[in-house]
């Protein structure tokens, strides 16, 4: 009290709302932060059950990952699967076209000679050419058989890639030609050849195809000129060409040269089945690389093949 | 003649496709060799002749110097009468050559992984192949020295057509 009477009256007036408003503050404080507690408590829940529900969600889709996931690999099982019975269709399809195919014509030929051996003389000149012309589509035949079974081994083949020397591969390529272009007079231009990353076998064949077609297709020619080189300036690749002056080809059917049995030239004219660039294609294709052609009719024909170079070319063109 | 069930045959060419038997016996005329050639039609056949039992029961004894085995046939193929000829000491030292139309190297590896003397693919051109058989037929018959337990190549021979053994000579 004495607090109070030294204060003074105005100071009980403002001494009791003091103490009411605090408690009443408090009191609303105690309200409101129950009340908060209870928003909170609220909000908390909701957060909680947020939560729960997006890990609910996230469980869920999880699962749904790992289902695919493993759906995935099923259908990768399956279609590898797939694949080999597939492979293996069209390795037993190649054995009996191998196989099946040729005994027959084996026959043909057999028994059409038999035939001109036993009644040669007593045929006329026509029944011989008739024989003749026979005995003539069953060895076609056989080459178009084997042909086309090299073709599908060129994409069966299991690749061996090394580095390999160009150089070294045409000059023992041109080996192979010496019998075949004796007594004509052929120019060979070589230009030096850098090493290449590739299957040396697939790559010799894609040579022998190239280089085959350019003796051939220069037949008619007094002089021949063959010009083997690299295309400069090109990194990420090797390009390379076997350039000829021979009968050349329209360039309008261009895109038509390397398909399978594509023939641009009649039988009569240059003989061949037409497989020889389909078999470069696809091997150089096998290789990551690309191939195509320049030619003009009775100008000669250039053919280009590329190969990636290992590291994007960056320690590529190096001997 | 007392001798005609004795009648030995050099070269055992199993096929089972006529016409090649046509074809390979006109190839091997040419040389003389067509009747020193017993013709048998598939690997059951050619196993019961080198095992003279069923209807080869009588034959002479002896192995013939060589045998041109087709691979392809019914009943029991050329590989596997390969490795059953391979895994027979009386039988193993015969040379066996298979003729087959065949150029698929997955063939080629098995016949030799069993022990194959040749493995040659019959030619298609007919030129080819009358070498390729006259080749092998001379090699085998003229050139090359059998192994002792074959039947000796101067007894009488009868034609290259399929005759059963023990009539006609």
């Amino acid at each position: 009290m004495d607090a109070n009477s030294s204060s003074g009256p105005g100071a009980q007036i403002q001494d009791l709302p003091v103490g009411c408003l605090t408690v009443a503050a408090m009191n609303e404080a105690l309200v409101l932060g129950a009340v908060r507690q209870h928003e909170l408590a609220a909000a908390a829940e909701l957060a909680n059950t947020q939560l729960r529900k997006e890990i609910g969600e996230r469980e869920k889709a999880e699962a749904e990952i790992r289902r695919l996931n493993i759906e995935l690999e099923q259908r990768v099982a399956e279609r590898t699967a797939q694949l080999q019975s597939a492979n293996q269709e069209l390795e037993a399809f190649s054995y009996s076209v191998s196989h099946d195919l040729r005994a027959p014509l084996r026959h043909i030929l057999g028994f059409t000679n038999l035939l001109k051996k036993d009644a040669g003389p007593a045929l006329s000149e026509t029944s011989l050419r008739h024989l003749a012309t026979i005995s003539e589509s069953a060895n076609r035949m056989g080459m178009l058989i084997d042909d086309l079974l090299t073709f599908s081994r060129v994409g069966r083949a299991e690749m061996k890639t090394a580095n390999v020397n160009l150089d070294e591969l045409v000059r023992e390529t041109l080996g192979d030609f010496q019998e075949e272009t004796k007594g004509r007079t052929i120019v060979l231009n070589l230009h030096p050849l850098p090493c290449v990353c590739a299957d040396r076998a697939l790559l010799r064949l894609v040579l022998v195809n190239l280089i085959s077609n350019a003796v051939k297709f220069t037949s008619h020619r007094a002089e021949a000129t063959i010009e083997i080189g690299c295309v400069p300036g090109a990194t990420a690749e090797t390009v390379i060409f076997i350039r000829d002056n021979g009968a050349g080809f329209d360039p309008h059917y261009a895109h038509k040269l390397f398909g399978v049995f594509q023939r641009l030239h009649s039988t009569n004219e240059f003989e061949g089945t037409g497989i020889g660039l389909a078999n470069v294609q696809r091997i150089i294709q096998r290789h990551g690389g690309r191939t195509w052609a320049e030619g003009v009719v009775d100008g000669g024909a250039t053919f280009y093949f590329s190969i990636p170079n290992p590291n994007g070319g960056r320690h590529a063109n190096g001997k | 003649m007392q001798t005609e069930s004795r009648i030995i045959q050099n070269i055992l060419l199993v096929e089972d496709d006529m016409r090649d038997v046509d074809l390979t016996l006109a190839a091997l005329e040419d040389h003389h060799l067509s009747n020193k050639v017993f013709v048998v039609h598939d690997g059951a056949e050619a196993l019961d002749y080198l095992y003279r039992r069923g209807k080869f029961a009588v034959r002479g004894a002896g192995n013939p110097v060589v045998i041109l085995l087709d691979n392809k046939m019914p009943k029991i193929d050329g590989l596997e009468v390969l490795k059953i000829i391979k895994a027979d000491p009386k039988l193993k030292t015969i040379p066996v050559v298979v003729l087959t139309s065949s150029r698929e190297t997955p063939d080629l590896i098995e016949f030799y992984q069993h022990g194959v003397n040749a493995y040659v693919v019959k030619p298609v051109d007919f030129a080819e192949f009358m070498r390729a058989v006259q080749q092998l037929g001379v090699f085998w018959a003229a050139v090359n020295e059998p192994p002792p337990d074959s039947a000796s190549g101067s007894t009488p021979m009868q034609s290259g057509k399929v005759v059963p053994p023990g009539k006609e000579g």
